[in-house]
């Protein structure tokens, strides 16, 4: 470790120094009777807050904010941190591992069981919203649909799975994202096809020089481009 | 969105900038010197750095031989007008047009600093503060105290995004020029004289009219404290280095050490000690509680007391040391002739901990400003037989060879300052008298005890310091 950087460093900082951060929804039951427990004891948090460095004797939160949420309430003047450095990559995973974030799988390359666990953990949440739905119907259609072309995730509410736009695919954007492929010009599945809207299926077409595909309806293109 | 101040006072200026940016991107790629000065320097440049019409002077004389610089600036106060009185100038620029490049490291570069430098030193420009030069694309300033001259900033390039940021933030360094010159006074090893250096050199400075403070940042010896017969404080030092809250004031630790002479003068300079609880810590600790810029942030706002302030540096490149050169404008290097440890630690200090320390200070301030920068070397000590000095110049010639074949840095400007000029491999020698050696025991300076040893730092104050 470089002498000329705090990063990696175990610090004890007076928390006027340090700045919250975004707050997350944090019980005041458990802060308050967390602090007590704290000041039974010689008040040194062992689990350490983790900040990084915005500026000369300025620090801020970027994981574990609860231990800030409960120095402030026990009345803590210093408390212990860990200095971390201050790329957004590093922040963003510091929450995950605090387990104040959720991470995302990738649904464009997920396999089976990936999806099927996401799926799992959206559900056993207190007051899920996808309550009642079959998790393993949802998982099959998704695993079998032509998810890799996927720009959003509309296409799960025409998998006729339960889940419908609104809440309940905001709940699922909470556990997947994509990296969608480009859809090849000369794709003839009709399953694939289905979930293009009509203005893309035409597009499709102009791209193989058909003709005399302006007027149809979408059932009638997928049907010209599947063949 | 809430307005930091610095985006509300660059607001302000809007009207200059806004002239700044067109002025800029109006120039074409390879503007000569005259148009880059007609249609940038004059017109917006020198506009936004807030001097007028009247407080310029074009093609300023230096007064060394027929030398001009290309503009000397000052502010007008009510009773004097610059372009009138033509003396005391502030600032000094010098420009080039955008067909001389001036990136760093191009040859053109290094021999546009030598030229800013010159003027910087010439008889005309005593009271001049600081220096740019700059062709548009790149600009840099320095800054001139006394006799000693170095980067205020490192030379940045200049693109329409940042030249309004960069111009106000030069403003605003030209506005507020920091009274004091900060020294580190290090070497990596030990026993080469540096807190002999710190105590005399105070004195010696305070002797001439400067107002002088002296840091013992070394816990562990505490000889600049013992000798000259202060008290260790308890912990105050620490207390303040310890509070990042900005409660504690450094100026509550500093005691005043003042010499009485028989005809009733006397002389005083203020000392920071150093503290016993700083010395029981060990350094693991002291990392938990500080960092390495602590002390300069704390030390911030005494620059504008003094005229110098000297601090004396431990052996060692840990934290106290790093500290003191974290701090510090330039770092001041004595060496033994005699000692080749001593010669090849300030090779280190001068190729890798000092770079080291300018990367990181340009990271804090965004590249505004430059870091400390060493000084040339001294030999301290001894008196100096000619076959020594051979010796000591075939070694340090060795050394710079291979520095510069290892690493390509070149140590010669650090070594033999005088080299490139004339090949002259002349290094300051500040010869030991018996009295130097025994000072500590009277706890009082050499130089103020004993007419020898003030003449030999005065000479050392005058060769890097005083003008």
């Amino acid at each position: 470790m470089s002498n000329l950087s705090d990063v990696g460093n175990l610090m004890y900082l007076d928390l006027e120094i340090i700045e919250p951060g975004k707050i997350i929804n944090i019980s005041e039951y458990l802060v308050n009777a967390t602090a007590q427990e704290l000041s039974n004891t010689d008040g040194r948090n062992w689990i350490p807050l983790i900040v990084k460095e915005t500026a000369e004797d300025e620090y801020r939160v970027i994981g574990n904010h609860f231990i800030y949420a409960v120095a402030e309430a026990a009345g803590l003047e210093k408390v212990w941190c860990i200095i971390a450095d201050d790329s957004e990559a590093t922040e963003k995973v510091t929450k995950m591992l605090a387990g104040e974030a959720i991470p995302k799988i990738n649904l464009s390359t997920a396999s089976r069981d990936e999806i099927r666990s996401a799926i799992e953990y959206v559900v056993e949440q207190p007051n899920t919203v996808l309550k009642g739905v079959k998790i393993s119907v949802i998982t099959n259609r998704i695993d079998e649909a032509p998810r890799q072309y996927w720009q959003d995730l509309k296409p799960v509410t025409k998998l006729k799975c339960g889940i419908t736009k609104g809440k309940k695919l905001q709940a699922l954007e909470k556990v997947f994202y994509l990296t969608p492929e480009k859809m090849p010009t000369e794709i003839k599945d009709s399953k694939v096809l289905n979930t293009l809207t009509v203005s893309e299926l035409k597009k499709i077409a102009k791209k193989r020089n058909l003709s005399n595909y302006s007027r149809l309806n979408k059932s009638k293109i997928v049907d010209l481009l599947s063949n | 969105m809430v307005q930091s101040p610095i985006q509300t006072e660059i607001n302000y200026y809007q009207e200059e900038t806004n002239s700044l940016v067109e002025a800029l991107e109006g120039l074409p790629n390879s503007a000569a010197e005259a148009i880059v000065d007609n249609n940038f320097i004059t017109t917006s440049f020198l506009n936004a750095l807030g001097f007028s019409l009247q407080e310029r002077i074009p093609q300023f004389n230096t007064g060394h031989g027929r030398q001009q610089v290309d503009y000397a600036l000052r502010h007008n106060s009510n009773k004097d007008n610059f372009l009138l009185s033509k003396v005391n100038p502030h600032v000094l620029v010098e420009l080039k047009g955008r067909d001389i490049d001036l990136s760093p490291n191009s040859g053109s570069y290094k021999s546009t600093v030598k030229q800013i430098k010159r003027y910087l030193l010439a008889p005309n420009c005593k009271s001049v503060q600081w220096g740019i030069i700059t062709n548009s694309k790149h600009i840099q300033l320095f800054r001139k105290h006394s006799k000693v001259i170095y980067p205020a900033t490192p030379c940045l390039e200049i693109t329409s995004d940042n030249i309004v940021q960069l111009t106000y933030q030069i403003r605003k360094k030209l506005e507020h020029t920091i009274k004091a010159l900060t020294v580190a006074v290090y070497n990596n090893k030990g026993g080469v004289g540096k807190t002999t250096t710190v105590i005399n050199l105070a004195a010696v400075l305070t002797r001439h009219k400067k107002k002088v403070l002296i840091v013992d940042f070394d816990p562990n010896q505490q000889d600049l404290t013992n000798s000259l017969g202060i008290e260790i404080g308890e912990e105050s030092l620490y207390q303040c280095l310890k509070d990042r809250t900005n409660t504690l004031n450094l100026k509550d630790a500093i005691v005043s050490y003042t010499k009485k002479f028989r005809n009733n003068v006397s002389l005083s300079f203020d000392v920071l000690p150093v503290d016993k609880q700083l010395a029981q810590i060990n350094e693991d600790d002291l990392r938990k509680e500080f960092s390495f810029y602590s002390f300069s942030k704390k030390l911030e706002p005494l620059k504008a007391d003094y005229d110098y302030i000297l601090i004396d540096a431990p052996p060692n490149w840990r934290f106290f040391s790093i500290s003191a050169v974290y701090a510090s404008d330039v770092v001041l290097i004595p060496t033994k002739h005699n000692n080749i440890f001593s010669l090849q630690n300030a090779a280190v200090t001068i190729r890798q901990y000092i770079p080291e320390v300018q990367k990181i200070r340009q990271e804090k301030t965004k590249k505004i400003e430059w870091g400390s920068t060493a000084l040339p070397i001294f030999f301290n000590g001894e008196k100096i037989a000619d076959a020594a000095r051979i010796r000591a110049t075939k070694a340090i010639k060795t050394i710079i060879k291979q520095v510069y074949q290892e690493y390509s840095f070149d140590l010669t400007p650090y070594f033999f300052p005088n080299y490139k000029s004339r090949n002259n491999t002349r290094i300051f020698e500040l010869p030991s008298n018996a009295y130097i050696g025994y000072a500590a025991f009277d706890k009082i300076p050499a130089a103020y005890k004993n007419r020898t040893a003030y003449s030999y730092y005065t000479e050392l104050a005058k060769e890097y310091f005083l003008q």
